[in-house]
């Protein structure tokens, strides 16, 4: 006859190869795997930069110290539970009080966590420094975008008018950037992860964040504190190129409006533009028929009171949040993948004809809130006065759509 | 037989079959004849539950049970709350169809009368003895019961007394609730030296107290609060037509004004008037060194703080071009658009929290702060 204790040996060797068991190790065994990504481009481990270099070299000491004591903390866990379980034996005898166990147990977390400490504050306080900085950028955050503005300055070696873009910041390689963030509407966190820690960005506050690239290239990040429905699709990159690529970024930014030729598909997408566009979106330049300037009043029809300056739309790659790409998947990889001192320049080349992302763009002009979702039907917005949150459906038809397509390919 | 919950049940079952029909025959959408219809089907199969189960109860035929059950030997005492939550019942249906604080009021009457049912019902079967049972009900609800009836009494009390606060005039707030303070002392007084008086007429004194404290509070509510002088504003008079951003006088939106400010780490950009005459700005961490113009976000909350340097009362005003308001007669009219601080003494700062919709461009001479009185005060704002 077997005894108990060897039936309750076979129940456990059973549980040990059971479903539960085999999925637990599968699913740990993903886990482990997914720390090999090799196609990562927010990874904390790769830094690119000064101050996301000073955030690496501390995770490198807290995080081993961190696994190493959760580790022993764990097998004594498993020695204790394995060691002590009930097997019918009678209570052992019952203490109280170890002085010296208690003081030991006391003093060695309390060293660890001095020696944690001091690195950390003393982190955290060069993290915060910005007095080096040299090139000012204004970041606002909105539902679910970011505005990035370029206030004159004898900083980023001159800028005599302001530059309004979005999604993507430029900045010169080696130069310190001052990034002044703040929200519109509800709290951002502007992360790039390869340059710098997050920072949040609240409404009526005005804080700061030192970036600086040690190389040309595209850093990718993302709004790192929820703030609503497409908090997924508020997406951000810094585009570092070499000091005379800058140079012609700024140029391009500053360069007058160019209305498009006479009796262009393009022309008749300018007039489309005005007409179904331009209330919110202001395109630097635009004139309506009587010469008049065309000013943007998106404070009157989206809550955050902003939309996206379109006026050097294509110079840009992506779009909505930067949630989706303006080049294809092969032109996007020319620039993306190119080398540190060719990014600039094929950065620079924007987005022609040939390179657009033409689907992408067609399903957003053609129903936005369908691609990502956004608090955009005014009449369902009760508590926003009819103010919508994002780009709503403006039902264009095919035609406006080609017309404006037309007219956003000369938006360089 | 039916027993008396299978009863309440069918009785329940029948009336949301009725509203389904009637919800279903009068108002568009399913999801109501849905809901009434899943409840009807619900309190059916309790109805069935009560009826095979006789309530629980034990058997009717059982004579002996029946004599020996403590649930038998002693009748229920007559109780409120069975009114309360009808009362609570009908008040949450008429909230239904006329106000959502109605609503409110009978849903708090409904759950608080059917908890003061439940533990009272349950109490009373717990035993055959009536004092035990109070006491059990006591146990279970007075920890409950007396800190909410504190808190309800306490908050009528408050109530009552800020309504009749807000109902007299200052200069009569302060006699009448003076007067009040030297009463209650008195009474107080008198109880404490008189132990020999009955604490029936201590707690009558208190009572009545009480009750005129609470008459008068709702007297007070139904005449409504005294007017209460609203305090104008650089902004409300700006509004108004009032130019007093362009004004170096002094106004009464200007007395009284705090001229200090704590929050810094909130100011998007500080203005300085120096003493002489200049307006230059620092930012939030490094400035725009080489910027004769201070950019700001659009339709952004911007806090600017003014800090005078001065040897005047000045304030800071910002030009932002034209805008077009409707007159008194509805007809628009294009006036010009500035807001300002008040005016602050020497060495004194002022926030001001500007948002600003249109960008710079919009206003053909742009935008600029300025300080009425100095000419040469004058600073480029840009709003990309």
């Amino acid at each position: 006859m077997e005894s108990a204790s060897t039936v309750n040996e076979v129940s456990r060797r059973a549980k040990l190869r059971g479903p539960s068991a085999r999925i637990a190790l599968v699913a740990g065994l993903g886990v482990l795997a997914a720390g090999c990504a090799q196609d990562a481009p927010q990874d904390t481990w790769d830094p690119a930069g000064p101050n996301a270099q000073m955030i690496n070299d501390l995770d490198w000491l807290v995080f081993p110290i961190a696994g190493v004591v959760g580790l022993i903390v764990m097998v004594f866990i498993a020695i204790i539970v394995v060691k002590f379980r009930d097997r019918g034996q009678a209570i052992p005898e019952q203490t109280h009080g170890k002085p010296a166990l208690e003081i030991i147990l006391t003093i060695i977390p309390a060293l660890i966590l001095i020696g944690i400490t001091i690195p950390t504050v003393s982190t955290i306080m060069a993290l915060s420094e910005t007095d080096d900085t040299e090139c000012v950028v204004n970041v606002t955050g909105q539902q679910w975008w970011w505005e990035i503005d370029y206030p004159q300055q004898d900083g980023c070696s001159g800028i005599a008018s302001p530059i309004v873009t979005s999604g993507q910041m430029v900045i010169p390689v080696g130069t310190p950037v001052l990034v002044r963030g703040t929200s519109r509407d509800v709290i951002h966190s502007w992360w790039i992860p390869r340059l710098n820690g997050k920072k949040d960005m609240v409404p009526g506050r005005v804080h700061t964040v030192r970036l600086e690239a040690d190389e040309p290239g595209i850093y990718a990040g993302q709004c790192t504190e929820f703030c609503g429905l497409s908090h997924a699709n508020m997406r951000m990159e810094v585009i570092a190129m070499l000091p005379d690529d800058f140079e012609a970024w700024k140029a391009q930014q500053l360069a007058p409006y160019q209305p498009p030729a006479e009796a262009s598909l393009a022309a008749t997408g300018e007039a489309t533009f005005v007409a179904q566009c331009s209330s919110c979106h202001q395109v630097n330049g635009l004139e309506d028929a009587t010469g008049n300037l065309i000013i943007a009043q998106p404070q009157e029809r989206v809550y955050s009171g902003a939309a996206p300056n379109l006026s050097h739309f294509m110079t840009r790659n992506t779009f909505a949040g930067a949630s989706w790409d303006l080049l294809t998947d092969e032109c996007r990889a020319n620039v993306w993948d190119a080398p540190p001192d060719v990014v600039g320049e094929r950065y620079l080349e924007g987005v022609n004809a040939d390179c657009l992302n033409s689907v992408d763009l067609r399903n957003w002009l053609r129903n936005a809130p369908a691609m990502k979702p956004m608090y955009a039907d005014a009449e369902k917005l009760e508590k926003t006065d009819g103010l919508v949150r994002g780009m709503p459906n403006l039902a264009l038809s095919e035609d406006q759509i080609d017309e404006l397509i037309a007219y956003l390919l000369e938006r360089k | 037989m039916l027993t008396t919950g299978s009863k309440f049940l069918i009785g329940a079952t029948v009336l949301a079959l009725v509203s389904a029909i009637a919800y279903g025959v009068t108002q568009d959408g399913v999801m109501g004849t849905i809901g009434l219809l899943s409840a009807a089907c619900a309190l059916a199969f309790l109805a069935g539950v009560n009826i095979f189960t006789r309530d629980s109860n034990i058997w009717a035929d059982e004579i002996a049970s029946v004599e020996t059950a403590p649930a038998a030997a002693r009748p229920p005492a007559d109780s409120p709350w069975p009114l309360a939550f009808a009362l609570g019942t009908v008040v949450l249906t008429v909230g239904l169809v006329t106000y959502q604080a109605v609503f409110i009021v009978g849903v708090v009457l409904m759950l608080a009368a059917g908890a003061e049912w439940t533990a009272e019902a349950w109490a009373e079967r717990a035993s055959a003895d009536a004092t035990f049972n109070a006491e059990v009900r006591s146990r279970i609800a007075n920890p409950l019961e007396f800190p909410l009836a504190a808190a309800i009494g306490i908050g009528i009390i408050v109530y009552a007394f800020s309504r009749i606060m807000l109902w007299l005039s200052k200069t009569n707030t302060v006699v009448f609730f003076s007067m009040m303070g030297i009463v209650i002392i008195t009474v107080a007084f008198f109880i404490a030296y008189r132990p020999g008086l009955k604490s029936r007429a201590a707690f009558g004194a208190i009572a009545v107290g009480v009750l005129a404290l609470v008459a008068g509070g709702a007297a007070a509510g139904l005449d409504g609060e005294r007017p209460i002088k609203v305090h104008e504003t650089t902004e409300g008079l700006s509004n108004e037509g009032v130019d007093i951003c362009s004004s170096t006088e002094k106004f009464e939106a200007d007395k009284k004004a705090s001229q200090s400010v704590g929050a810094r780490a909130s100011v998007a950009a500080t203005i300085t008037l120096s003493d002489d005459g200049q307006l230059t700005f620092e930012l939030n961490g490094p400035s725009q060194e080489g910027s004769d113009a201070l950019t700001l976000p659009r339709s952004n909350p911007n806090n600017v703080l003014f800090v005078n340097r001065s040897d005047d009362y000045r304030r800071l005003s910002l030009d932002l071009g034209t805008r077009t308001v409707a007159d008194e007669e509805g007809v628009d009219e294009v006036v010009p658009f500035l807001v300002c601080t008040t005016l602050i003494d020497t060495d004194s700062e002022q926030n001001k929290t500007i948002t600003i919709g249109a960008p710079s461009i919009a206003a053909p001479d742009g935008y600029y702060f300025f300080v009425p009185g100095v000419e040469s005060a004058r600073l480029e704002l840009v709003v990309p």
